[in-house]
């Protein structure tokens, strides 16, 4: 399989397709699709290879990311989107949340 | 008391008596649930309050603009003038009143570039000032003056880049109004944060209320227990002291400020230890948590007017101006608004915008987005109490609430606002029969 992930970070391909996503919007709406133990599994899958990430990231020019850097960037900010729900929530939903949700006026291009 | 406990404990006592005006007793909400009430807040506070409806950076260059609808007060457009100054005018044709700017769907905001606005109806066409230019075939009216013919203007200044309006008539000074406690704050960096996350949504209840979740620091081990500890009775007791918070009135504004975590060291990279399902761990990794990001951009001298009532750990200040925004300065460098738009008695808009410095690396974006996500989570939280609160009061079968000492700032918002009202009803005898 081909990669579109930066080579040293290939394993984490068959996330990319659900989790790899630009907007917050999209992130907290597949977090709603899934069930706990599919956020659990997403979790356990990037949370160990985050900071080698965090750190292949920081050495590259934030405003001038290629497209597979790109990507791993959108999954980090999926592992944060899934983190309270696994460590916390125990639940997709944040608790007592009900009908409330916020839509998305505006956020950073990147 | 616990170990966080007794390092924040004041010993200060309480604050409510230092207010002698707000009293003590049970207070009613009726002002929160009353059409009466809501539609005289509406003339006395809404239509005659500076409003803050966005920032210059969204307005970068002479010709850019943006829109507001605003609740019960109507749809303006926003613009930076070929001086570079920004007006605000009535969006509303002098013809036969058409909503002037607006993309697809009347009823939604809109932004962009111009050099003049053209009405969709008819062609007529308005420069930046609001000034009708051209007005199509203009021989075919009667005694037009195109000298008057204009999108009124309503009064529209600017304080530390916050763009604010004044639908009044005879509006006093945004300076003025704002007064000194604002005014000491002019040279925070707020232009130096320019990463903007902006959020909406709808909330079914009195804005009042709304606003009511954010003035006291008793509810956080309760509605939101769960971020701090599952176990309740492991919550309360992390959570500050009640005599570790700071709250100060100078009416009609207020101001609360909040203990925090101290900053850590800066981390050196690999150090975040094996992966865990642990909240703590994801803290670590990301360098963020609830109170912000851990490593400070240095944005300069800060004004001295930060932490006044000198909290040991300090987290923020709360700046509430009056009626319906707040400001929160973060001492990790960041600053949130909330803002409360009333839409009926018993609905409002709330938005949540998040400002930070831009980032430099994308450790130092990364520790934005968690900031991010658990502001929006928290305040996801706050807004289904509202919805359930306002639900119950609007029953009326208690009408007698109990407010402790730390609720105090609750005591004095809806007592402003109740002066405000009646004092406008005072200045205006035909106010009472509407």
């Amino acid at each position: 399989m081909t990669s579109t992930l930066p080579e040293q970070f290939r394993e984490l391909e068959s996330y990319v397709e659900e989790w790899a996503l630009p907007t917050r919007q999209e992130r907290y709406d597949m977090r709603l699709s899934k069930t706990i133990d599919e956020l659990g599994t997403f979790y356990d899958a990037l949370a160990p290879r985050a900071e080698e990430a965090i750190a292949y990231l920081n050495g590259l020019d934030l405003n001038d990311l290629p497209e597979d850097a790109t990507r791993l960037l959108h999954l980090l900010y999926s592992l944060i989107m899934v983190s309270y729900p696994v460590n916390v929530f125990k639940q997709p939903r944040i608790p007592d949340s009900g009908a409330a949700f916020f839509d998305t006026v505006v956020e950073p291009a990147v | 008391m616990t170990g966080i406990q007794e390092r924040l404990a004041t010993g200060k006592g309480k604050f409510t008596p230092r207010y002698p005006e707000l009293g003590t007793g049970p207070v009613s909400y009726e002002d929160s649930i009353s059409q009466e009430f809501f539609d005289a807040e509406r003339e006395a506070v809404f239509r005659r309050s500076w409003l803050k409806v966005g920032r210059v950076e969204q307005l970068p260059r002479t010709g850019a603009y943006f829109t507001r609808d605003l609740p019960g007060l109507g749809s303006i457009v926003v613009v930076r003038q070929a001086d570079d100054s920004i007006a605000a005018l009535h969006n509303v044709c002098a013809h036969r009143g058409n909503k002037v700017v607006w993309q697809e769907h009347p009823a939604q905001e809109t932004k962009g570039f111009c050099r003049e606005f053209s009405c969709k109806y008819h062609g007529w066409r308005y420069g930046l000032d609001g000034k009708v230019k051209h007005v199509t075939n203009s021989d075919q009216f009667f005694d037009l003056d195109m000298s008057t013919l204009r999108m009124p203007q309503l009064h529209c200044d600017v304080w530390a880049g916050f763009i604010f309006v004044n639908f009044a008539e005879d509006a006093e000074p945004l300076r003025s109004f704002l007064g000194d406690r604002f005014l000491e704050l002019e040279t925070y960096p707020f232009d130096k944060m320019t990463q903007r996350w902006g959020f909406r949504t709808r909330i079914k209840g009195n804005w009042k209320i709304s606003i009511d979740a954010l003035l006291e620091w008793y509810h956080p081990p309760y509605v939101h227990g769960r971020f701090i500890d599952p176990d309740v009775s492991k919550a309360e007791k992390l959570v500050p002291p009640v005599d570790s918070y700071h709250y100060d009135i100078f009416v009609p504004h207020m101001l609360t400020s909040v203990p925090g975590p101290p900053l850590l060291p800066p981390r050196e990279a690999g150090r975040a230890g094996p992966a865990v399902r642990d909240q703590k761990w994801i803290y670590r990794l990301f360098r963020a948590g609830l109170f912000g990001p851990d490593d400070v951009p240095d944005l300069g001298p800060m004004p001295d007017a930060l932490n006044k009532g000198r909290i040991a750990s300090w987290g923020n200040d709360q700046l509430w101006a009056f009626p319906n925004l707040s400001v929160q300065l973060w001492a990790r460098n960041y600053y949130i608004t909330y803002q409360y738009w009333p839409e009926a008695v018993d609905s409002h808009l709330y938005e949540v915008d998040i400002y930070f410095p831009p980032p430099s690396n994308a450790q130092e974006r990364l520790a934005q987005e968690l900031v991010v996500d658990s502001t929006i989570e928290f305040a996801m939280q706050d807004s289904n109490t509202v919805e359930a609160t306002h639900s119950a009061v609007a029953t009326r079968a208690t009408r007698q609430f109990q407010l402790s000492d730390q609720e105090l700032l609750i005591r004095n918002f809806h007592k402003v606002v109740g002066d405000t009202v009646a004092a406008h009803q005072n200045a205006d005898p035909t106010q009472e029969q509407r």
